[in-house]
């Protein structure tokens, strides 16, 4: 297959189960060097074949056409090429080539564990922040490192006095990341909010206050942005200040066998005009706000790296009302290259952007429909 | 006797000589080896008809390396004898000891030769993933060292990584009441290399630790 895209909008149609999914899955595959959905390589090759492979030229606003490859065999095996030069870990792909992808399972953004938050924030801010990145990276590594220091511990491996001296060395590496990290976290969500509230007042054209505030769970971390909720906080012993609190509780992380304290239990709040959607959203506010800080993310990018990410909306607009389908419609195709794989054409029947190519699915394989899709 | 055609491979992909077949396995056990590669050294070794072959020289040097081979009892380098030349030198500064994670570790300096103090080889890292923990490592018989050596500098080359960094600091915390300067690798800019290509990570560091010039 080979095939050309329209540089704005793209629709991909098709009945369930003819492989809409799987095609816009091939697409963000490369720009997260994983499924977004974590399906797995045996799982995303053509039954009846061995390998996968799919090069991407991607012509950036600048004109610069970058490459990128992957290749996928069963056995596990994965081969990414950027411009030619191999890709070994996968977080020299990060900012590569950015793409946001919504699906009706995205609400579990405000609605869904923490993780979901940390992982929108971290992912964001890694995007134009290769430091950050690797602090994150490295803070996940001694966490690990931590709890199974921890775990066996508690199975009784280790003489305690040796036990504490360790923790106490892996604290203070844990403290020098955690802070950056938590630094970053701050300073992402306060870039955030003023374009989500933003987003959000296009969106649904009421003025309702849209944040996105960070809820750090180490107490030194919550006094230092007590002072302005609203503005980055200074790193300066910040590392040291988190060492003593964590250091604090050793005893109690000792007898529980895990760590109790930290930046992995950081949360965000999703808060509308101060209410907090976590608990009190309604669907429909949930979902729109979904939207308005996915948006935003890409707003954010937008001012630091002036790049526009790819946008994947996978079977969303059913769900919006008419006016916010036809909003988001309208906000994204202004700037954004758009693949819209839907599977009732009449959801986007009254959308004509210009440059628009429609995409038929039928059993894996792809046409292009005629000038106009077929409603 | 010439090798090429003799040994068909068999319906399963196998030598028909279970002997060659036996070499091609514990071959291709070694790190680095796969079973094509495997396969040449292994048609190599065997085919010479000489009495002398490389195999017979292989066979001899893997013998006589697994006899004389030792780690040295005071600094854990790879030696024949022990103590190791290093340890045993007058002309090394005793007081000034060089932390690194494996035996390999110190060819870098010797080669570079403008160290001139001693070492210590901890053999691993500080990783509970990997099951290494501070008892597994010889921090009692480098603190016994130090002691017997009068040690005044310790310099601490470890891997750049959070196994790495949590080791120096295990380090540092337990021979933190000794009279004893400890001392790190810098970590910065390669010589030779593009300032464009240097991660970021690593610009960062080299920033970070400049110095008035």
């Amino acid at each position: 297959m080979d095939l050309t895209f329209s540089p704005r909008v793209n629709l991909v149609l098709g009945r369930n189960g003819e492989g809409k999914t799987n095609f816009l899955e091939a697409l963000n595959f490369l720009a997260l060097g994983r499924s977004h959905r974590g399906s797995k390589p045996d799982e995303m090759i053509n039954f009846d074949k061995e390998t996968l492979h799919v090069t991407l030229e991607v012509e950036e606003e600048s004109g610069s056409v970058l490459t990128c490859e992957f290749g996928l065999d069963r056995s596990g095996g994965r081969r990414f090429r950027v411009d030619g030069e191999a890709i070994r870990r996968r977080a020299d792909l990060v900012g590569r080539l950015v793409t946001v992808f919504f699906n009706p399972d995205s609400i579990r953004l405000v609605r869904g564990a923490p993780q979901r938050r940390r992982h929108f924030t971290d992912h964001g801010l890694s995007e134009f922040d290769p430091l950050f990145l690797s602090h994150l990276t490295a803070l996940q590594r001694v966490i690990r490192q931590k709890t199974g220091l921890l775990r066996d511990h508690k199975k009784g491996l280790a003489s305690p006095p040796e036990t504490r001296r360790e923790l106490e060395s892996w604290n203070k590496e844990l403290a020098v990341h955690a802070a950056e990290v938590c630094a970053g976290r701050q300073e992402y969500a306060c870039l955030l909010t003023p374009y989500s509230h933003g987003t959000h007042k296009t969106l649904t054209d009421n003025d309702l206050q849209l944040g996105f505030r960070y809820c750090p769970n180490l107490e030194c971390v919550k006094s230092r942005q007590k002072n302005d909720p609203e503005k980055p906080f200074a790193k300066e012993g910040l590392a040291a200040d988190i060492f003593q609190e964590i250091d604090y509780i050793m005893e109690s992380e000792i007898q529980r066998g895990r760590p109790r304290i930290g930046p992995q239990l950081d949360d965000f709040e999703v808060r509308l005009d101060g209410v907090d959607l976590r608990v009190y959203g309604s669907q429909g506010e949930i979902r729109t706000a979904t939207i308005a800080l996915i948006l935003a993310r890409s707003d954010v990018l937008y001012q630091k790296r002036q790049i526009r990410p790819v946008l994947f909306f996978d079977d969303i607009f059913s769900e919006l009302d008419r006016h916010r389908a036809h909003r988001l419609q309208e906000m994204s195709s202004r700037h954004h290259q758009v693949f819209v794989a839907t599977a009732r054409a009449d959801d986007i029947a009254d959308w004509r952007p210009e440059e628009m190519k429609a995409w038929n699915v039928q059993g894996g394989g792809f046409t292009e429909a005629d000038n106009e899709p077929p409603y | 006797m010439t090798v090429a055609g003799k040994f068909d491979n068999g319906d399963g992909g196998e030598f028909q000589s279970p002997a060659l077949e036996r070499l091609v396995r514990s071959l291709s056990r070694l790190p680095g080896l796969g079973r094509k590669s495997a396969t040449r050294l292994a048609l190599h070794l065997v085919g010479h008809d000489e009495a002398a072959g490389p195999a017979e020289e292989l066979v001899a040097a893997v013998t006589e390396a697994r006899l004389q081979v030792t780690n040295c009892s005071s600094c854990g380098a790879i030696t024949e004898a022990d103590p190791c030349r290093i340890c045993k030198s007058e002309r090394r500064d005793s007081t000034q000891i060089c932390i690194v994670a494996t035996p390999v570790d110190i060819l870098p300096f010797e080669k570079a030769g403008f160290y001139r103090g001693r070492y210590f080889v901890l053999g691993g890292l500080l990783s509970p993933l990997d099951g290494v923990r501070a008892e597994d490592l010889p921090f009692h018989r480098l603190g016994v060292r130090l002691e017997k050596d009068g040690v005044k500098e310790m310099i601490i080359a470890l891997d750049v990584s959070v196994e790495g960094e949590t080791t120096a600091l295990y380090l540092q915390r337990l021979f933190a009441d000794r009279d004893l300067q400890l001392t790190r690798l810098a970590t910065g800019i390669p010589v030779g290399g593009a300032l464009a290509y240097v991660d970021e990570v690593t610009l960062q560091r080299a920033f970070q630790f400049r110095r008035t010039f």
